[in-house]
């Protein structure tokens, strides 16, 4: 940062000094001193190539900086998202991240690029003044104080404009929103009909916004005159006075060139320091949005004492709803409402808050426990499970590469997902993605169906192989073909660890080794699928769907 | 510690090389206008603009001219000033000079206005034009592009030429109008003294066409990286739960690096393309002034010319720095504005695909018969497919994913038209019928649902829009909306959408389906329509449209067997081709696929067969039903139908 403030000095001050210099090179022509003159060119010269050099070396420096600043902020809002995990969805909305990538790493990186600047303006304009009052002290003063009276008065004028761009700003992120609803559902559109009611609406959204724009642009453009008469009368009226004092000889007929490209000048270091200060602001508050997001803390933590991790092959007990799974067992979970099972999964896995017990693993609470070994050995896989863009391999094989498949080479790593990917029925996904494989997924599993999407998310949670895996509802979106077939190997993938499937399908209860109904949140009854549909009346119907009402 | 940012940009950077292509094999569907199409666009724009351009021009050229009063006056003064004069004379020159001032800023005031005008006017054409585009879409082209491609135009696109129009086209118009009115102003202070500023234009061209030429590309790779950054970060904090729960911290980390590598890699490459340029640019402004300083010096020690003219030309050479910049940096964002308007004007070039061929349907039988489809050449989705749907009929298919369900729905729905065989309705072709006729004979609704911005009662009317209030609610209560509905803030006028009020996966469903009861064809076309409701509501929910729709035929396309069970007839698809069809009971009772599938659903401990997809079968598929009749019933019907 230390150069870019040389470099910003350098690149100013030179700039500053032509003035001087092209004053001084009249003068010598007027006083025909050619030697001085040719030194005066000479000069512009070498000030043009030092202002090309330190410019160039100023910005490098800028850039290198602002995007140091601006990458380390999303790395670390980057981690901090990942450390919050399931809390950070109720704490800070995806809009308020969005805004520190898209908005707020600019706001700070642009202090360091006014770092540069506005060092050089404030070095500039000591150079300008020294040179004017060592010409001139009432000249230099009136100078030194009008011109940043003009940016000043300028500014003022600036405010209502900010207003009524703001305005637009909006009305213009309507329409653009209006545009984007309109392609989303293009195809609702071009199948049933409503072109015209929102084609219609786009039009005099359209004429609207425009009519604002020409609006906004009648202030800017009173804006624009006075940019040029303010500042311009002043440049007027100090070079006519400047005239006087070189008819009077007080300073030379070169000065008053001088005086005249001075006032002139003056106008880019103190709009630069506008701008510095204006920045200073926005970054401020822009680093203090950031800070607040690194400061939030999970809702859950480890405990303070925390027990050591239970032995492999656990139970997993939950006393809430009396609900107990053998190690290595598959069980099916039938719950009477989708609310309950979504609760209860939550519960077994140590997400949000609970009232109550906390489940116990292997007699262990798993609020004794670190939360990274409960995130270790269970693993919750709801129905909306995010799906990351990017190359399928890491897109779906990740969760294996956090875990124990880390020394996995590559091709023992592919063979085991496109084993998951088998058993859940999802090879045919890797067709309709061009590359297969090799290929890349788009973000939110956007290029999907849904059924699709689901299958994937299975895929990913049996690539992870967890000692305890709870999948709710994995194929409410499956057809029944591929939901029999997934339920038949998904069983026989997952021997020797636990499985909870909470679910009302038949076809995955029925490949459940003991089925459990739960009702009001705690269990009613537990079998086999066939054992609970020929004796409870009310499991049937919650698995059946009132097929035979 | 210039550019010395901790991220590695090298071999991540390398990896990720194969990416763009991927993308824009997947994403970049619909076509790009190509330049000779953009020029006589812009052509006929202007033309059609020409008062308004012209008017801007003779503003800023009078503004312009005003502004070069000054400098020459300065020389004046000078010249005055060393000859010795009166105080009289030079208050006169100040005056002239305050004078030019009040007519130059009175123009820019004029011009920013007419060029604002001009340029809103101008944008508001070009994004309504492209709307209306997009709105005349052919029906296979929404099906083929999706979202992607189609909304980064209407969003970023349109956005990107907004900032043309609006400011950059004005702004390289005003900045051309100085350079030239200045050199006409150097020209008429000493033809001489052009000579320095003539000298430069070579350099200047040459490197900034060079430059151009890199820029347009760089920034908007850099865009689209910093894009993904931004992006990726979103898609870790919306997936926070996710990433807890499989321990993808430490691969978000990955990913965001991976994506900052490449934004670096990115900004790196425009530096180095502004390291080069900005230098030769700079000092290509310098040269002009020093130049004119030493011709001009030559020339006033010669006696060719006064110091009063040097001065001028020297001050000229100076203010040609600003507009030159200006010219530069505009250009670029005129090239971004260009190839933005190339995507947006690319969507008049896809080809309308449907040619009515002035079939009239007599009766309102459905019938495909031997259609096949492929979307990529080679690849057949559905196979010489022939089903003939009578009136009124109720029908079912089922089958494994990928079984070219959809597409056959697609084809029933005449969005896509089949690479052989054909879709008639009433034995006139789907693909010979004008849009408004097909969507009066047959409407599609899939499990992709959209809201739009506006009320509830807009978003139901869409197939009829002039519905009265009774229609609407009648079209609601049958998809057994009318009690979340009335709840509404507003009901039927309330704000929905984006925006407004988010409705649900499954009540934005039961609008759709609400839509389609509206637009009241005579066939329906229910591809998973109802599959993101809950398995109870969704069966409530058909039952009670069947009621509405009695007499409409409907073709349900579901993953859920209890479709197949209230069906008059199911097809059960795989492969591409239909395997059984024939009514549940049928089905049932012949003990194929169908029937295997039917009893674990219901309980039977016996496991499906082992085979992934149904066999083929070899005969007829009436000839299946009759050989299992012949069997008798095998195996238990637990329902009593």
């Amino acid at each position: 940062m230390a150069m870019g403030v040389l470099w910003g000095c350098l690149w100013m001050v030179a700039q500053s000094i032509v003035p001087a210099v092209i004053g001084a090179a009249v003068d010598a022509l007027i006083s025909r001193q050619t030697h001085r003159f040719a030194l005066d060119c000479a000069a512009v010269l070498g000030l043009g190539v030092i202002t090309a050099a330190s410019g160039v070396l100023r910005h490098r420096c800028v850039v290198g900086n602002f995007l140091d600043a601006a990458y380390r902020t999303i790395q670390l809002v980057t981690d901090q998202v990942s450390r919050l995990g399931e809390t950070m969805v109720r704490l800070v909305s995806t809009g308020e991240i969005v805004s520190v990538a898209a908005g707020d790493v600019a706001d700070i990186g642009s202090v360091i690029d006014m770092s540069g600047r506005g060092s050089g303006a404030i070095a500039a304009l000591i150079s300008t003044a020294l040179i004017m009052l060592s010409r001139s002290v009432p000249l230099g003063l009136i100078v030194l104080i009008g011109a940043p009276a003009m940016t000043a008065l300028v500014g003022l004028l600036l405010r209502p404009l900010h207003r009524r761009q703001h305005v637009y700003r909006e009305q213009q992120g309507e329409l653009s929103a209006r545009a984007a609803d309109i392609v989303s559902g293009l195809r609702v559109l071009r199948g049933i009909g409503g072109e015209e009611t929102f084609g219609d609406r786009y039009t005099d959204e359209s004429q609207q916004l425009r009519r604002t724009g020409v609006h906004v642009a009648g202030t800017e453009s009173y804006l624009f005159g006075a940019e040029i008469l303010l500042p311009g009368m002043f440049v007027t009226a100090a070079t006519w006075l400047a005239a006087h004092y070189a008819l009077h000889q007080v300073i030379r007929p070169g000065q008053l060139v001088t005086f005249y490209l001075f006032a002139a000048f003056l106008a880019l270091p103190l709009a630069t320091l506008t701008e510095a200060a204006d920045k200073i602001v926005r970054g401020y508050v822009a680093a203090s949005r950031v800070t607040r997001i690194l400061q939030l803390e999970p809702d859950v933590a480890d405990p303070a004492d925390p027990r050591p991790s239970p032995h492999p092959l656990a139970s997993l007990h939950d006393p809430v709803s009396g609900l107990t799974t053998a190690p290595g067992e598959f069980l099916g979970v039938a719950a009477d409402s989708a609310d309950a099972a979504v609760e209860l999964a939550d519960r077994l896995g140590r997400y949000g808050t609970h009232a109550g017990p906390s489940p116990q693993l292997a007699g262990i609470p798993i609020a004794d426990l670190p939360v990274s070994v409960v995130r270790e050995r269970i693993l919750v896989a709801p129905a909306d499970a995010h799906l990351f863009g990017g190359p399928v391999r890491q897109a779906v094989a990740q969760a294996g590469c956090a875990g124990r498949g880390e020394a996995r080479d590559p091709s023992t790593a592919d063979a085991a997902l496109l084993a998951a990917m088998d058993v859940a029925s999802a090879t045919d996904v890797l067709d309709a993605i061009p590359g297969g494989l090799r290929g890349r997924l788009a973000g939110r599993g956007r290029s999907l169906s849904g059924g699709q999407a689901q299958r994937l998310r299975l895929a990913r949670a049996l690539i992870a192989d967890p000692e305890i895996l709870v999948l709710v509802e994995p194929t409410s979106a499956v057809d029944a073909h591929t939901e029999a077939r997934i339920a038949r190997s998904l069983r026989q993938h997952r021997a020797g660890r636990t499985t909870i499937v909470l679910t009302t399908s038949p076809l995955l209860l029925g490949a459940a080794d003991r089925v459990v109904f739960v009702r009001d949140g705690q269990v009613a009854a537990a079998g086999t699928h066939h054992e609970l549909l020929s004796v409870n009346a009310a499991y049937a119907d919650a698995v059946t769907r009132g097929e035979d009402q | 510690m210039t550019g010395d940012t901790t991220i590695s940009a090298g071999p991540v950077a390398a990896g990720r090389a194969a990416g763009p292509d991927a993308w824009s094999a997947a994403g970049q569907i619909l076509p790009v206008a190509d330049g000779r199409q953009v020029r006589s666009y812009v052509r006929r724009v202007i033309t059609s603009r020409r008062r308004e351009l012209v008017v801007v021009v003779a503003l800023y050229s009078g503004a312009t001219a005003a502004g070069l009063v000054a400098p020459r006056m300065l020389g004046d003064i000078v010249n005055d000033v060393t000859a010795g004069t009166t105080a009289g004379r030079v208050d006169v020159l100040a005056i002239a000079i305050a004078t030019s001032l009040v007519v130059q800023s009175g123009l820019v005031r004029f011009g920013a206005l007419a060029a604002a005008k001009f340029g809103e006017g101008l944008l508001a054409q070009l994004r309504e034009e492209f709307i209306d585009r997009v709105l005349g879409l052919p029906l296979s082209a929404v099906e083929r592009a999706g979202g992607g491609d189609l909304l980064s135009r209407a969003s970023r696109d349109v956005s990107a030429l907004g900032q043309s129009a609006r400011f950059a086209l004005s702004a390289t118009l005003t900045a051309a109008l100085s350079v030239v009115l200045t050199l006409g102003a150097i020209a008429l202070d000493s033809p001489l003294l052009l000579l320095p500023c003539l000298v430069v234009v070579p350099p200047v061209w040459l490197g900034s066409r060079w430059y151009l030429r890199r820029a347009t590309a760089g920034y908007l790779r850099e865009n689209a990286a910093w894009a993904e950054v931004i992006d990726s970060l979103a898609e870790t904090t919306e997936g926070a739960r996710t990433v807890e729960a499989l321990r993808l911290a430490p691969a978000r980390r990955r990913r965001a690096d991976a994506d900052m590598a490449a934004s670096y890699a990115a900004e790196r490459y425009t530096l180095r393309l502004r390291s080069a340029f900005f230098p030769i640019a700079e000092a290509s402004y310098v040269l002009p002034l020093a130049g004119t300083l030493v011709l001009g010096g030559y020339a006033y020690l010669r006696g060719w010319c006064s110091i009063g003219q040097v001065t001028a030309a020297a001050l000229y050479a100076r203010a040609l720095v600003a507009p030159l910049d200006e010219l530069i940096s505009w250009l670029d964002q005129l090239q971004i504005g260009g190839a933005s308007l190339a995507r947006l004007l690319g969507i008049a070039e896809v080809a309308q695909d449907r040619g009515p061929d002035g079939g009239v349907p007599q009766g309102t039988e459905l019938a495909a018969v031997g259609v096949s489809h492929a979307y990529l050449p080679g690849r057949e989705v559905l196979r010489d497919v022939s089903v003939r749907i009578s009136p009124g009929e109720r029908v079912a298919i089922v089958g494994p994913s990928g079984a070219g369900k959809s597409t056959l729905g697609k084809l029933l729905a005449g969005i896509i038209s089949p690479s052989s065989g054909d879709v008639t309705v009433g034995g006139a072709s789907l693909a010979g019928m004008p849009l408004q006729e097909l969507r009066s004979q047959v409407a599609l609704v899939t499990q992709e649902h959209h809201i739009f911005r506006g009320t509830l009662r807009e978003n139901v009317t869409l197939g009829l829009t002039d519905a009265t209030d009774e229609q609407v609610g009648a079209a609601l209560t049958a998809v057994e909306a009318d009690g979340w509905a009335a709840a509404l803030d507003g009901g039927l006028d309330c704000v929905v959408g984006s925006g407004g009020v988010r409705l649900s996966a499954a009540q934005s469903q039961q609008v759709a389906l609400a839509r389609l009861i509206l637009a009241d064809p005579h066939t329906l076309i229910l591809d998973e329509a109802t599959s993101l409701l809950d398995p109870r509501s969704a069966r409530r929910l058909e039952r009670s449209m069947a009621a509405v729709l009695a007499g409409r035929t409907v073709v349900a396309i579901a993953h859920r067997l209890h479709t197949g069970h209230d069906a008059d007839r199911v097809i059960v698809m795989a492969d591409g081709e239909i395997r059984e069809m024939g009514s549940h009971r049928e089905l049932v009772a012949a003990g194929g696929p169908y029937a295997a599938l039917w009893r674990s659903w219901h309980g039977d401990p016996r496991p499906v067969p082992s085979s992934s997809s149904p066999e083929p079968v070899d005969e007829t598929v009436h000839g299946a039903v009759e050989r299992s009749h012949a069997q008798g019933i095998n195996g238990r019907c637990p329902v009593d139908d």
